[in-house]
């Protein structure tokens, strides 16, 4: 008796170390478990532990034995045997826990890997568009309830295609949670979250025209196999990488030669030149440094206003969009200046041209200083000199225009307008016959 | 130079020394300093062209921005031809502007090149005075291509009686080249150039 109570507690303290040596592990994973009536808790899993033994553990949590549960994460019930470092769960995330309804369940791919038909050893990324951490980070996808927001909902088909994860109402799904208007059957709604930040509920973009190279298709442009690739919409599927699209994309803002395209907004098409091939999620365009993608931002919200028939505010500095009325050359902004629609300078009465010294005149008051020194102390005027001296206003749009080398051939790089840079009117056969290299 | 660029044209280069087209002799391309921005370029004269046997060298700049924007590609040898310039050696090829394309090569350019000295497009010229002459009087151009060819990019056939009247023109103290521009714009007509140089 005392010999069998002897191994009996040894064996006990054996198992205490184990389960000690599991608590301690390095890699615990903290992770928020979601029941289906709202209950909320925090647990620490082990990676290594599979999805029975955490059914274990939350089960009694929530007042439910350890068989009468299924456990949910992005539109999948996961199997017992699953272990938790080979899915797609990251610190913080939320699964979910809800009492089971059915028995006989079969082994599911996630729904991570079949989008893309890989093989289920494989590791696949999305990616997305952070505007936390700012820039293209990895993303992981994830499923709701499209009614009531829950992500208690298991996918009655797997998505094949982007077009069944980004159009909502195609794919519909067996929602667990209580009171859901729509449930048990409702519409799945698919959304990505950032990979490399903690999120409590942002929500990251998704960028499908980055793929994994999986064909180990080289770069158009440099072209190294490289992984991940931008691969574009024309019927070639030109591919680029991603090193080299930030390049291009950075070049392009920098000419401001994007394309403000009606449908699409402010974008690039495919550096090979191709036909219909414009990006159509401009949040492909956060690989720009942040710097860089608020000019991106700057140049397409003026590029809208320009292509609406409105005008930018010329004071330095401010720059607004202004849509003014049609019968009217007055301009007022509201940072104060007021200016000529069609010269751009500040405004007059009668014909655009020269008024220079008209303007010249000022308030009174101070003390009398000699004109031409204080012509001379003028803050902005060596500049103003310069732009006067080194440009010439394109004749559609005024933008001063510099013109450094090359043919008289100019093309306004904000209008597009083509212009002869010695008659200062549109470009011409004549322009071209006569003094095309000046 | 950016990474890319001077990756790319390593790339390239080795594709052209490699290519069939080298092997015939017809292209060349060579590195000038070890930077991988500039090259310069060498194209046969087209057979059955008033260019054949001769032997055409260009400037090629690679910028900063290759490969989305084109190489800058002049031609040195001077040649008359309606879309490139006989003073500059500016070269009017629609791939080297607006139509260029990232996937392009300095391959695919020399050859492009090649093509627009077989077929001169007199309707979108560079040279405007070479382009009336084209248009207007072939036979005329034909013979002023090859003279120009033999002149200046070591082709056969020469042409006595051009050479002849470009040596009036040096013996009244026209820079030879001048002398040569002014003539072929005038048709080979000695007193109207004369007249045009003297004005």
């Amino acid at each position: 008796m005392f010999i069998l109570d002897l191994i009996l507690s040894l064996w006990r303290s054996l198992a205490g170390l184990v389960w000690f040596s599991n608590q301690n592990f390095p890699k615990s994973l903290s992770v928020y478990i979601r029941s289906n009536d709202g209950k909320k808790l925090s647990v620490d899993l082990d990676p290594k532990w599979d999805i029975k033994s955490v059914k274990e553990i939350v089960g009694p949590k929530l007042g439910l034995e350890a068989e009468e549960i299924k456990i949910i994460l992005a539109g999948k019930e996961l199997d017992d045997s699953t272990i938790i470092e080979e899915i797609d769960l990251g610190e913080q995330s939320t699964v979910y826990c809800v009492p089971l309804d059915h028995k006989g369940k079969t082994k599911q791919k996630s729904v991570n890997k079949i989008l893309v038909n890989l093989p289920e050893e494989e590791v696949i990324t999305f990616h997305v568009a952070c505007s936390h951490c700012h820039g293209i980070k990895h993303g992981k996808l994830r499923v709701r309830c499209a009614e009531c927001k829950s992500g208690a909902i298991t996918v009655d088909r797997d998505p094949a295609s982007w077009s069944d994860v980004l159009n909502p109402s195609l794919i519909s799904g067996h929602c667990e949670e209580q009171g859901c208007a729509a449930g048990p059957v409702a519409w799945c709604e698919f959304y990505f979250r950032c990979k490399e930040h903690v999120s409590a509920d942002d929500i990251a973009i998704p960028l499908p025209l980055i793929h994994a190279n999986l064909r180990s298709i080289p770069c158009l442009a440099c072209n190294d196999v490289r992984d991940p690739v931008v691969v574009f919409e024309c019927s070639d599927r030109h591919t680029i990488c991603l090193e080299c699209f930030g390049r291009y994309a950075s070049i392009r803002l920098r000419e401001r030669s994007f394309v403000f395209s009606r449908q699409y907004g402010y974008t690039l098409a495919c550096p090979a030149g191709c036909e219909g091939s414009f990006i159509t999620e401009p949040h492909h365009f956060r690989i720009l440094l942040q710097t860089e993608y608020e000019l991106y931002q700057r140049f397409a919200a003026e590029e809208c206003v320009l292509q609406g028939g409105g005008v930018l505010c010329p004071r330095p500095g401010c720059g607004a969009g202004i849509f003014p009325d049609d019968d009217c050359n007055r301009v007022a902004c509201q940072c104060g200046y007021v200016f000529c629609k069609r010269c751009l300078e500040g405004f007059h009465i009668g014909e655009c041209g020269e008024r220079d010294s008209a303007a010249e005149g000022g308030t009174s008051g101070g003390y009398s200083v000699d004109p031409a020194r204080a012509a001379q102390a003028r803050w902005d005027e060596a500049s103003k000199r310069t732009i006067k001296v080194s440009t010439k206003p394109c004749p559609k749009c005024r933008i001063p225009t510099e013109r450094d080398g090359g043919c008289m051939h100019m093309l306004c790089a904000r209008c597009t307008f083509e212009w002869c840079w010695v008659c200062q009117t549109e470009w011409t056969r004549d322009c071209m016959g006569s003094h095309w290299f000046g | 130079m950016a990474n890319i660029a001077a990756q790319r044209i390593k790339r390239e280069f080795k594709e052209v020394i490699k290519s069939e087209e080298v092997a015939k002799c017809a292209i060349r391309l060579e590195l000038i300093g070890d930077s991988f921005t500039e090259l310069r370029g060498e194209i046969g004269g087209p057979p059955d062209t008033p260019y054949e046997g001769g032997l055409f060298v260009l400037e090629i700049k690679i910028p900063e921005t290759y490969p989305f924007n084109p190489p800058k590609v002049r031609f040195v040898t001077k040649i008359w031809h309606p879309n490139i310039s006989s003073v500059t050696g500016a070269i009017c090829l629609d791939i080297l502007k607006d139509q260029w394309a990232a996937a392009m090569t300095l391959r695919t350019v020399l050859l492009s090149l090649q093509a627009l000295m077989a077929s001169p497009e007199p309707d979108d010229p560079q040279d405007a005075v070479v382009a009336k002459q084209f248009k207007e009087n072939e036979e005329m151009f034909r013979l002023t291509a090859r003279y120009w060819t033999s002149e200046y990019a070591g082709g056969p056939n020469e042409n006595q009686d051009f050479q002849r009247k470009v040596q009036r023109l040096i013996d009244m103290g026209i820079e030879s080249d001048r002398a040569c521009v002014a003539l072929s714009a005038y048709n080979w007509d000695l007193e109207r150039a004369t007249e045009q140089l003297f004005s």
